[in-house]
């Protein structure tokens, strides 16, 4: 196998490309100056040696323990369970949230052979058996697979004297209620919430 | 290119590229379908938000000729069953019988299975705590008999002479069914059924309920099909969602 076809193999490996987008980026990278073929080299590279779980939260991090677990300024006593890492950057982006995280890596799904031990859940019971922490928020995505992972986890951590909670599902900001479908405009009737 | 009408639940869905989903689909009329959902993860407008694991509806697709992978055009649907999702077991059992469909089932139409399907899954979201399994057994047996396994009962599988109602019969998976004394004798591997047994299979590929007397007789049950399975139709291949479900490992024990 040539060179060229070795990259090619490597790339239509990757999520969303497939092999004539490979063939295509391989052609790009020839085009380019061979510095900028190197620079992406080192990237990846540096990628693979770097990047790491943290110790803590299995987010991912260069360090033993990520920024938001070290962070001082975050309450440690609140622990927002989401699926994957990518999931933090989304709620951190809405700024509202102050509390710490801990990533399951993934979602029960047993058609696809994932089960409770493939998760971090045993590593989130262990973080909340010290007694600290004193709520636990389920933010996985609001899919079959994750509302069964999400009960779950409450179900392991129902021993436990905190606060099991789970992010509120209904209608989007902004949205219309004329255009939501059926199961939506349910979901939000059954989590409306006390005005008066 | 034709356009296909029907009415379809989702038995697995995973996402494709940035925005879309391929989903796999049991329809009454075209069997289990594969289709591809354009942008359903990054816009609710086409779909809506129902595109799930077990929602029901009717899909609307395109194919073309030589292509394994088709176009979901609309999705409109009518039940989402969260209720399977309100207990760990409900959902365990709901896998099973999605896996069955995706591994057992073809493209070609089979409304009978389509309904015994549908049918099972209401069944075991409506279970009561301590009914699912019962429930599940139900509806699987249900499927292979729709699916032309059902193993003899009432005969023996070997030499079809009449089986007495309420004799504890041998039973072989081999023979594809319960054996009368004398074949029992002659087949290795069997294993010993007791009538009440024979009588709770019966009534589950009728499409009947029955209601197990205790936990050990479920898992006896579970184990029995599986072994029936394994030599009728898993052809060698590992049935993961019917081992976790065995295995109870999406139960929790209290602390």
């Amino acid at each position: 196998m040539s060179v060229i076809d070795d990259l090619t193999s490597e790339l239509a490996k990757l999520p969303g490309i497939g092999r004539k987008t490979a063939q295509r980026l391989t052609y790009h990278l020839l085009k380019q100056p061979p510095e900028q073929s190197r620079k992406l080299a080192s990237a990846l590279t540096t990628l693979a040696d770097k990047v790491r779980r943290c110790d803590r939260c299995f987010n991912l991090t260069e360090d033993a323990i990520c920024t938001i677990c070290a962070d001082a300024r975050r309450d440690a006593a609140i622990i927002c369970a989401v699926e994957e890492a990518s999931d933090i950057g989304a709620i951190e982006r809405a700024g509202e949230y102050r509390g710490t995280y801990h990533v399951l890596g993934g979602r029960l799904s047993p058609l696809d052979g994932i089960g409770p031990d493939d998760l971090t859940i045993p590593q989130l019971e262990q973080r909340v058996s010290g007694g600290m922490v004193r709520e636990v928020i389920i933010a996985t995505n609001p899919s079959m697979e994750g509302e069964a992972t999400a009960l779950y986890v409450q179900r392991r951590l129902a021993g436990y004297e905190l606060t099991v909670s789970r992010i509120a599902r209904g209608l989007p900001v902004g949205g219309d209620l004329e255009y939501a479908d059926g199961v939506t405009i349910a979901q939000a009737l059954t989590a409306r919430r006390a005005m008066l | 290119m034709t356009l296909v009408v029907t009415e379809a639940v989702v038995l697995h869905a995973f996402d494709y590229l940035e925005s879309s989903r391929i989903l796999r689909l049991m329809t009454r009329d075209s069997g289990i379908q594969s289709v591809l959902a354009r942008g359903a993860r990054s816009s609710r407008k086409r779909f809506g938000t129902s595109l799930d694991v077990f929602a029901q509806g009717t899909a609307e697709y395109s194919t073309r000729p030589g292509r394994d992978l088709s176009t979901l055009t609309a999705f409109d649907a009518t039940r989402a069953r969260p209720e399977l999702v309100a207990d760990v077991s409900r959902f365990a059992g709901a896998c099973v019988l999605a896996e069955m469909a995706l591994r057992f089932s073809s493209d070609e139409p089979h409304p009978g299975l389509f309904d015994a399907f549908v049918s099972g899954l209401d069944s075991i979201g409506a279970a009561d705590a301590g009914e699912s399994v019962s429930r599940t057994l139900g509806a699987a047996w249900h499927i292979v008999g729709e699916l032309g396994f059902a193993p003899a009962l009432d005969v023996c599988a070997n030499c079809h002479t009449e089986l007495a109602d309420g004799a504890r019969t041998a039973f072989s998976h081999v023979a594809g069914g319960a054996l009368c004394e004398r074949c029992a004798r002659l087949v290795p591997g069997t294993r010993q059924v007791p009538p009440e047994a024979r009588a709770a299979i019966r009534e589950w590929l009728a499409g009947s309920s029955n209601q197990l007397a205790s936990a050990a007789e479920g898992r006896a049950h579970q184990r029995l099909l599986r072994e029936f399975l394994d030599q009728h139709l898993s052809e060698g291949k590992r049935l993961v969602a019917y081992g976790m479900w065995e295995r109870e490992q999406l139960l929790v024990t209290s602390h």
